[in-house]
């Protein structure tokens, strides 16, 4: 589904991914993990296609597609869903205008109708009680005034009512109360299904208790440094990112 | 003759062929004080930024031309009537149009015609007095004490000009009694192919204890131009809560000016203004807390596209002994054009103690951190910005003071912000 090639990407001078290869097959979770600073945001951002990274070379296909010569809404619409580490507030544009919009506008890119009104508003009633989320939260201006945890529930809202094929999930489980945390596991979980793939970036092991992952990779420096099942997750939580570093470079 | 006066003739013979009724001595002498000072010019500090040449030019060739008959749109008056639960009253090229009025009659709302003498002329405006000495009918309302009212009174100022140019004045002086609530709503609309200049000044007096919503609403055809002061007098505990939309007009000054009089008033403001390829548009508040405490909030929103220049310039002074006052200033702007110039300038004046205020301005684009995020959930560029751009509106209008015309506002912002992005002229 996403085959990524030596990918180097760069912000101003900054080079931040340095050849960055990975491939995610349908039906597949990965987790993405690694120290700060590691370029795994940057990763995310370039596969939704922010314009502020300036990819220098390496290829990125998805479908067969090239996925750079294709503008972010484009991709959306060919079901990537990016969920943000950091949510963006955006007063006075409503909550259920937003997840309407965006609905539609992959409704329309698949040939399909607009979606019904009521529909909508039962569908996103439905996946908010599941999320724990009080439907309040539609009419209020996008994460304008959210809490930490409330802006995680409402990506997880998107991507629940989106049901994206590849989801990349920017560390969605940072600073989470272990209600909130099952909450957004268990949406993630809803949505497993052999046709999907779901990226999960994290630098938490905790996550990776409640949604499995088939592949753990490890960051670092901008570069796959490691690769493995899930049992790489556990071996770095004892033995800290300074080992695969260490490992890389030896 | 100055380039900022009017022909001394036109003017007299203009002013004589008024009725002879009970403004007639104000009026002459509303004359003879604007014949000493013509217009203001760029040269008053107050008026920097904006020239009304092409105003005095239009008012010129109108006292020369025979005026114009009124033409109101009156099939759009009765729509908008219809669409808006208010009692009307309907001004129509500076006079009252009692067949397309509504309410008149109501209880405790008393609409007389305004009388005025040399002695309430105020030396502070020229504009005021060009209003004065060239009024043909004043009015004056009068909300009784205890009086209050869910109904809003629509003021429907219509302006239109077929065949030639044409100059309006209009004035209205309302006073609300002690402890009257009441939600006004000043609807500007103007028709007719010629250009037109309207002039307005409206008071209003709040005794203690009285409530005012104020919603002004201006979507002007781009070949008229007005300007427009509204004085506020606060009187104990009284309160008003303002907001003023401009979306039309080729050139537009509002001065908001607001007397604090009496301990506990309160006076929100705020303001939305669109403008696009040739619109001026200034607006200068003026705040005076001479008593405190007292709080007074504004925010005015921008949002310009094209050859267009705004003004933002909010005053507050608060009084030696004031203390105790509460006076918050903001002003946002959102440049959609390089070409587009805002001058920006929020003034304070503090003589008294205690007190707390603070003023904000920003100038800026869009944000791009939004822009982005709105796009990868599927709206592409152009729909993120409308959708962004609207927000920034809406954050006004969703707290203008007549809730029920949200809508309608709303609507008739997102029309001006579809003709913003299109380029296409009003
Ligand atoms: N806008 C930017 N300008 C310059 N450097 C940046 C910018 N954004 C991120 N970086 C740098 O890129 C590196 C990788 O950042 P990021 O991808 O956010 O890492 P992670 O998500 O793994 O913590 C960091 O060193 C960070 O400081
Ligand atoms: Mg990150």
């Amino acid at each position: 589904m996403l085959e990524i090639k030596n990918l180097k990407a760069r912000i101003g001078d900054a080079d931040i991914l340095n050849g960055v290869s990975l491939s995610v097959n349908a039906g597949e979770v990965h987790a993405i993990m690694g120290p700060n600073g590691s370029g795994k945001s940057t990763l995310a951002q370039v596969i939704a296609g922010h314009a502020d990274y300036e990819v220098t070379e390496g290829t990125v296909s998805y479908n067969g597609h090239d996925l750079l010569a294709l503008e972010p809404e484009e991709r959306a619409r060919e079901g990537i869903f990016l969920g943000f580490q950091y949510p963006v507030e955006i007063p006075g544009v409503n909550n259920a205008y937003l997840l309407k919009a965006a609905v539609n506008a992959k409704r329309e890119h698949q040939g399909l109708e607009e979606i019904d009104a009521f529909e909508f508003l039962k569908l996103a009633r439905e996946k908010m009680a599941v999320l724990g989320m009080d439907p309040k939260f539609l009419n209020r201006g996008v994460n304008e005034g959210f809490s930490g945890g409330e802006k995680k529930r409402n990506e997880i809202l998107q991507m629940a009512m989106l049901e994206p094929s590849l989801a990349i999930l920017d560390e969605t489980d940072s600073g989470l109360d272990i209600d909130a945390l099952k909450a957004v596991a268990g949406g993630v979980n809803a949505l497993r299904d052999p046709e999907r793939a779901i990226v999960l970036v994290t630098h938490y092991q905790r996550l990776l208790d409640y949604v499995e992952p088939d592949f753990v990779h490890v960051l670092s420096e901008g570069r796959i440094a490691r690769s493995g099942d899930k049992s790489l997750a556990l071996e770095l939580e004892e033995k800290g990112y300074e080992w695969v570093r260490e490992a890389a470079n030896a | 003759m100055s380039r900022r006066s009017l022909p001394i003739d036109a003017l007299d013979r203009t002013v004589a062929a008024l009725s002879d009724d009970a403004l007639a001595e104000a009026r002459h002498a509303a004359l003879a004080q604007f014949k000493k000072r013509g217009f203001p010019t760029t040269r008053n500090e107050n008026w920097k930024y904006t020239d009304l040449s092409k105003v005095i030019e239009l008012s010129r060739r109108s006292l020369q031309t025979s005026t114009d008959a009124e033409r109101p749109d009156i099939d759009r008056i009765r729509e908008l009537q219809a669409s808006i639960d208010a009692g009307w009253l309907v001004i129509a090229n500076g006079k009252l149009n009692r067949d397309l009025s509504t309410t008149l009659d109501e209880d405790g709302i008393e609409v007389s015609p305004l009388r005025l003498d040399s002695k309430d002329l105020r030396l502070e405006d020229p504009l005021a007095d060009l209003n004065l000495a060239l009024l043909k009918q004043g009015l004056s309302l009068r909300i009784a004490a205890n009086r209050s009212t869910d109904r809003p009174i629509a003021l429907l100022i219509v302006d239109s000009a077929g065949t030639a140019p044409v100059l309006s004045q209009v004035r209205i002086d309302i006073e609300l009694q002690a402890n009257a609530e009441i939600r006004f709503i000043e609807y500007h609309v103007s028709a007719g192919d010629d250009e037109h200049y309207s002039n307005a000044h409206i008071n209003v007096i709040a005794r203690p204890n009285a409530r005012a919503d104020y919603l002004r609403f201006q979507d002007r055809a781009l070949h008229h131009s007005q300007t427009a002061r509204l004085n506020v007098q606060l009187e104990t505990d009284s309160e008003i809560s303002y907001c003023g939309i401009d979306l039309g007009g080729r050139l537009t000054r509002n001065d908001l000016k607001i007397d604090i009089l009496g301990q506990g008033a309160s006076a929100i403001f705020d303001g939305l203004y669109i403008a696009a390829e040739g619109q001026h548009v200034d607006n200068h508040t003026r705040v005076d807390h001479r008593v405190g405490p007292a709080v007074s909030a504004q925010e005015y929103r921008g949002i310009l596209n094209g050859h267009c220049r705004a003004i933002w310039n909010g005053k507050a002074i608060v009084h030696a002994g004031a203390d105790g006052t509460d006076a918050q200033q903001a002003n946002h702007n959102l440049l959609l054009s390089e070409h587009a110039e805002i001058d920006a300038k929020p003034e304070l004046e503090i003589y008294a103690d205690e007190v707390k205020c603070a003023h904000g301005t920003t100038v800026g684009q869009l944000d791009e951190q939004a822009l982005f995020y709105l796009r990868s959930r599927g709206l592409d560029r152009d729909r993120a910005k409308r959708v962004l751009t609207r927000a920034f509106a809406t954050s006004i209008v969703n707290k203008s003071p007549i809730p029920e015309l949200h809508d309608l506002i709303g609507n008739a912002v997102e029309q001006r912000l579809r003709e913003l992005a299109t380029g296409v002229p009003q």
